[in-house]
């Protein structure tokens, strides 16, 4: 069924996965689930990670830079028609919220798994899309509108006071984003932003918005299918940012009850409406003190966090994804929605915490998963995959479940020491701190906390002894084997005891 | 044997002798130390408490990983050690700080220009990597001697960038007034 607003709607039995990493692999295990053959691809960088070999069929489509790979659609919809797949999922990132490429599968006569190529335009245009909901009843942050010449919109940020953002009308995670104090910070700020929004997105167009201090992030998640049906599943706390790169999310969240839910999970779904949505949606608000909300964007796609709420909700968004494409009625009704329990997510990034958080390169050379009651763990990359500056420095989401939110941090806190990787630095500290710390547990934090109000320096490096001992044995074992020298085969490598042989090597 | 191992700016003394055993600081203690046969998988016991750890050499130091927390730490003999605390206590004075890239990247902009006094922690260059803009700060105060790289340049790991003459006589220094109280 092809509808008026481009999206075409149809069961298919093979799936292109366009996409890499974690997201990859979370649609494989999906379509597998769900017996939908599945058709992976992959740049020069990716060959020997996951998703290639769990993909039923593999197609290389260029070198390692996203835009000769990931990022071109000829060649994702050339993949689609050689292996015979009738549906692409673009994951997030990437292509998933590009108008044209949607239109594009529409238009080779692939479904799109996600929303219709209209919707995405309206919601990736920030401007139109505050138009649009506005329409809808939708409160938004008061801000400019689109045309408007710096001048003006120095005049906007006076009347409206400071602090205001700046911000591209394309943008999206953080980038083309800046904070201003002060009106003689405007050109600078103007400058960047659009430096930055032309490079990620091709647009350089920015608008003004006020910015709400001590605001929350709260985001509802949606599902709508292509038959009139939307529901919300609930929101999702995703405060904990750095730069507007969201670090931990949770669900529920703490100041959130079930009133407010009900009514933002209405205006959500409100605003969903207003642009025809069809298939998972996210609707990000920002909620102030007083726990006034205002429509922030539209997430026009599945979300990097979207684990949580599954475990709250029992549901497997991903695979709702596929139904509602393939053309099925949502199987629940609003009033059969139930949280329960409580669910946090932490991003694992390569990146090192004690420096600036400056994302680490390098190869994984040892990385040991936690496992046990309440623990998921979602990767797409295993020993030996590099950490390319390609891509973004996720390594992977770790999730934790429990019935109260006491329960889940202390199986975080748990599962955190259990987690081993090595080969890069990973922000793992930052999440174990963060779970230590006493505004985390008490729920008292905003959006500005991360970057403000947090510090790694009163961490305490509880282990540095065993640590300076183990190097020393290690070195000490490595400089005896060195110095010996032994038959191949003579020796046993593994698991004799330290002390003993040593002495025998003296002797 | 003596070992001197250093880890976040704390010296232990760890000392490996066949009839004491193991002395750290001094103070012996029962170790039973095994590496398992899986991905640098190491076990040890420490009077019988339990520590387990990822153990990987990276040239000059060891990365040690124990509960989520990752220690560089560098081993040395008493000799090497000794060695090394007699020639670098000569080389502080006319050293030249450069700044190197931690990763592959693209260089976005280069706030200072040779001759600017910077201090310890200005920015000195914006390097997008992992597509995020990431600001490389000036690592002591001093004088800018070099700039290595220009906007809009690809720059590989490890590869020089700026490079800052240390508290030379050209920086002010009311800091080092400051720190003599």
């Amino acid at each position: 069924m092809l509808r008026d607003d481009g999206l075409l709607i149809k069961k298919f039995d093979k799936l292109l996965i366009a996409n890499r990493g974690e997201i990859a692999m979370r649609i494989l295990r999906a379509a597998r689930e769900l017996g939908i053959a599945t058709v992976a691809v992959y740049s020069d960088a990716d060959r020997n990670a996951p998703h290639v070999r769990f993909a039923d069929e593999a197609y290389h489509i260029g070198p390692p830079p996203a835009r000769e790979s990931y990022l071109v659609v000829e060649k994702l919809l050339d993949v689609a028609r050689r292996s015979g797949a009738e549906a692409i999922h673009p994951g997030y990132g990437f292509l998933a919220e590009r108008e044209a490429f949607a239109q594009a599968c529409t238009d080779a006569g692939i479904v799109f798994v996600g929303p219709p190529a209209r919707a995405i335009g309206i919601m990736g245009d920030k401007l139109m899309a505050r138009a649009t909901v506005t329409a809808a009843g939708v409160p938004v942050v008061p801000g400019t509108t689109p045309g408007q010449s710096d001048e003006e919109m120095r005049a906007a940020a006076i009347g409206m006071g400071f602090p205001v953002l700046v911000k591209a009308a394309a943008g999206g995670g953080g980038k083309g984003m800046r904070p201003v104090n002060r009106a003689e910070e405007l050109p600078d700020a103007f400058a960047s932003a659009r430096r930055e929004a032309k490079a990620a997105f091709g647009d350089d167009t920015v608008y003004i918005e006020k910015m709400i201090t001590e605001a929350r992030h709260i985001e509802i998640q949606l599902l709508a299918d292509s038959h009139g049906n939307t529901i919300y599943l609930g929101e999702r706390e995703c405060s904990l940012q750095r730069r507007h790169q969201k670090l931990i999310e949770e669900a529920p969240s703490f100041v959130v009850d079930a009133d407010l839910r009900r009514r933002m999970g209405e205006v959500a779904v409100a605003a969903a409406r207003a642009v025809d949505y069809v298939n998972a949606g996210t609707i990000e608000f920002l909620l102030d003190r007083d726990k006034n909300f205002y429509f922030l964007e539209m997430n026009t796609r599945v979300q990097v966090e979207h684990p949580v709420t599954e475990l709250v909700t029992g549901l497997d968004i991903v695979q709702e994804q596929l139904r509602i494409a393939r053309g099925r009625r949502l199987r629940l009704r609003q009033e059969d929605v139930r949280i329960k329990g409580w669910a946090i997510e932490c991003r694992i990034n390569a990146e090192d915490p004690y420096n600036n958080y400056l994302p680490s390169t390098g190869t994984i050379t040892a990385s040991h998963l936690p496992t046990g009651p309440g623990v998921r763990v979602d990767t797409g990359v295993h020993v030996g995959n590099e950490i390319s500056p390609y891509y973004d420095s996720m390594i992977s989401k770790l999730i934790c479940y429990g019935e109260t939110r006491g329960e889940a941090v202390l199986r975080m806190r748990r599962a955190l020491e259990e987690y081993r990787i090595l080969g890069v630095k990973t922000n793992i500290p930052f999440h174990q701190h963060m779970m230590d710390s006493h505004r985390f547990l008490s729920g008292q934090f905003d959006t500005k906390f991360v970057e403000e109000r947090f510090s790694m320096d009163d961490r305490e490096s509880s282990h540095a002894l065993e640590a300076a001992l183990l190097a020393t044995l290690a070195a000490h074992e490595q400089n005896q084997r060195a110095a010996q020298i032994v038959a191949p085969g003579a020796r046993d490598t593994s698991n004799w005891k330290w002390l003993s042989r040593w002495e025998r090597l003296r002797r | 044997m003596k070992y001197i191992a250093i880890v976040k700016d704390q010296e232990y003394t760890i000392e490996i002798d066949p009839d004491k055993g193991i002395l750290i600081d001094d103070v012996p203690h029962e170790i039973d130390f095994r590496r398992l046969p899986s991905g640098g998988v190491t076990s040890l016991l420490m009077n019988n408490r339990s520590i387990s750890a990822v153990i990987e050499e990276m040239g000059d130091y060891w990365d040690v990983l124990i509960a989520g927390e990752l220690y560089a730490v560098r081993v040395q003999d008493e000799r090497a050690y000794r060695l090394e605390r007699m020639r670098s206590s000569g080389l502080t004075v006319d050293g030249e700080a450069v700044v190197t890239s931690p990763m592959p990247g693209i260089i976005v902009a280069v706030p200072v220009a040779v001759g600017d006094v910077v201090r310890h922690g200005d920015k000195v260059i914006i390097l997008e990597s992992m597509k995020m803009e990431n600001e490389l700060r000036a690592p002591c105060d001093g004088v800018v001697t070099h700039v290595f790289v220009s906007p809009g340049g690809a720059v590989e790991k490890d590869q020089p960038l700026v490079g800052i003459s240390q508290g030379g006589e050209d920086a002010p220094d009311e800091d080092t007034a400051a720190s003599a109280e």
